[in-house]
């Protein structure tokens, strides 16, 4: 009897649901957090009588064949990467991107790594950092003795020193832009790996053709929105549970079934 | 044999066939395209000899088999906000094109691969009426018109990327099916009425109450015929100890 695992494969979909969802929930508050989605598929069919076999050799075929699901699986758990809101914080170094693209981090290990949250700080070298310490790359040096930092929209760094009314042109941050930023391989502490799915990074100037622009003083929050996860909530367990009425439906009928020739 | 136990017989077989399809169908409630299906049976009829102390012609009726219908009516259209989430909102199928030659799905959740083609959860490019659609980075914020046309706007210019097919069938019942929402047939295609629908997923068309009911009917037939069966056997239980008992020796 298939009932049984069928309905399992359907509990085990409907966990992996749930799971997302609370991840989702957790991550209200995260910046840049890109709420993610489970993606179901069908599982292999048996072909018991394939549709549209010959009945009769005057050419008559079954309408319907029948054919038996083996119950589902999870394709995917992708992120859906929409913008976030725009949060205004006043931090001169929190810095949003509207638009496409990623900040590029250096790692500890001298790899590089992706983030959508720019809540950055300034290093004890004056450099700009993440909260975990990790170097924005290409790498912009504040001077000690600046009295004022405004990052344009194009992500250039005006620095203004002490004794000099001109803002001087310290730096200028890039954004890094995929093919398929979706298959961005997420690792924790806002970060993401390059992978084989999502192409390879091009670097760009924000602001220009394919690349999005930055905001000095704001975050991005998370795109999660906690009414469509509640909803998607109630459904998934109200789909576990019917699941699990057929594993106790099935285990009625085998057991009727083992009590055949009994006495 | 006694035709009363296989009679029984072939509906416990119905019966597990049947959960086997409602469990696959509540198992496939949250599956984007997933269409529900049922089991139907029908009689067959077999001539046997007349009982003793009857005369002509008896039959007994057995179940079998007949096929699994699919409801191939719409599902609930749900917002995602993805993009490149798209749903068939009346009567048509995307167009995938997989190692195994072309196959044809209502899942329209499709993201893009290294290359910035159009893909599919499994990977593999969705046609459109030029072959797979790309899109690159720089083409931004993408619109899909719900012709199926894929365009954004560049620098104030509009830019047609490409055209999603949707085809459908003469016949679409007898579609066979791939696991991994996809479809197979030998069919001719024919023009589609569906539009598409830009950032919402079709949700499966189960209905969770009639399945549930659904569900309770066929263990409530599989008792009756097992409890039949039971009673089968105690007759012939009975039958076999009355009748083979030797009488005591005097």
């Amino acid at each position: 009897m298939r009932a049984l695992s069928i309905a399992a494969t359907g509990m085990q979909a409907q966990q992996t649901n749930v799971e997302t969802i609370a991840n989702n929930l957790a991550n209200m508050n995260t910046t840049g957090f890109k709420q993610q989605r489970a993606e179901f598929e069908d599982l292999l069919y048996q072909n018991v009588v394939t549709p549209g076999s010959q009945t009769s050799d005057a050419g008559t075929y079954a309408p319907n064949g029948i054919q038996i699901g083996a119950g589902v699986k999870t394709a995917a758990i992708y992120r859906i990467n929409t913008q976030g809101d725009l949060q205004n914080t006043g931090n001169p170094y929190d810095i949003a991107v509207q638009g496409a693209g990623y900040f590029e981090i250096q790692q500890p290990d001298g790899t590089d790594a992706y983030t959508r949250s720019g809540n950055f700080s300034l290093s004890a070298q004056g450099q700009l950092v993440t909260q975990d310490g990790l170097l924005v790359l290409p790498g912009i040096s504040i001077p000690n003795n600046a009295t004022a930092v405004t990052i344009n929209t194009q992500g250039q760094v005006l620095a203004t020193v002490a004794g000099n009314t001109t803002p001087q042109t310290v730096g200028q941050l890039e954004l890094t832009v995929f093919p398929n930023p979706s298959g961005l391989n997420s690792v924790g502490s806002n970060l993401f790996l390059q992978t084989p799915a999502s192409g390879s990074p091009q670097t760009g100037v924000p602001g220009s053709p394919g690349y999005g622009t930055i905001q000095q003083g704001y975050l991005e929050t998370s795109n999660v929105n906690s009414v469509d996860e509640i909803t998607a909530l109630i459904t998934a367990q109200r789909a576990y549970e019917m699941n699990s009425k057929v594993v106790t439906a099935a285990d009625q009928m085998l057991q009727q079934t083992a009590q055949l020739g009994g006495a | 044999m006694d035709n009363s136990l296989l009679v029984s017989l072939s509906q416990q077989i119905a019966a597990f066939r049947s959960m086997d399809v409602i469990a696959n169908n509540l198992a496939n409630m949250s599956t984007p395209g997933y269409k529900r299906e049922t089991a139907r049976f029908e009689e067959y009829m077999e001539q046997v000899p007349p009982a003793e102390g009857q005369t002509g012609k008896q039959t007994v009726s057995f179940v079998k088999d007949a096929g699994i219908m699919r409801d191939l009516s719409q599902g609930e259209l749900s917002h995602t906000g993805s993009p490149l989430d798209v749903a068939l909102n009346g009567n048509g199928y995307f167009v995938v094109q997989t190692p195994a030659g072309a196959r044809y799905t209502r899942d329209g959740h499709f993201s893009l691969d290294p290359n910035g083609q159009l893909v599919t959860s499994e990977g593999y490019p969705v046609q459109g009426d030029g072959g797979a659609i790309t899109i690159t980075p720089d083409d931004g914020e993408i619109n899909i018109g719900t012709d199926g046309t894929v365009s954004s706007v560049l620098n104030g210019n509009a830019n047609q990327i490409g055209k999603l097919q949707v085809v459908d069938f003469a016949d679409d019942s007898t579609l066979t099916k791939q696991g991994s929402n996809l479809y197979s047939t030998t069919q001719a295609t024919t023009q589609a009425t569906a539009s598409v629908q830009q950032g919402m997923l079709e949700g499966s068309n189960v209905q969770p109450v009639i399945e549930i009911t659904h569900m309770i009917d066929v263990s409530r037939a599989y008792q009756m015929t097992a409890t039949l069966s039971s009673s089968q056997e105690d007759l012939m239980r009975q039958a076999i100890s009355q009748l083979g008992s030797m009488p005591a020796a005097a």
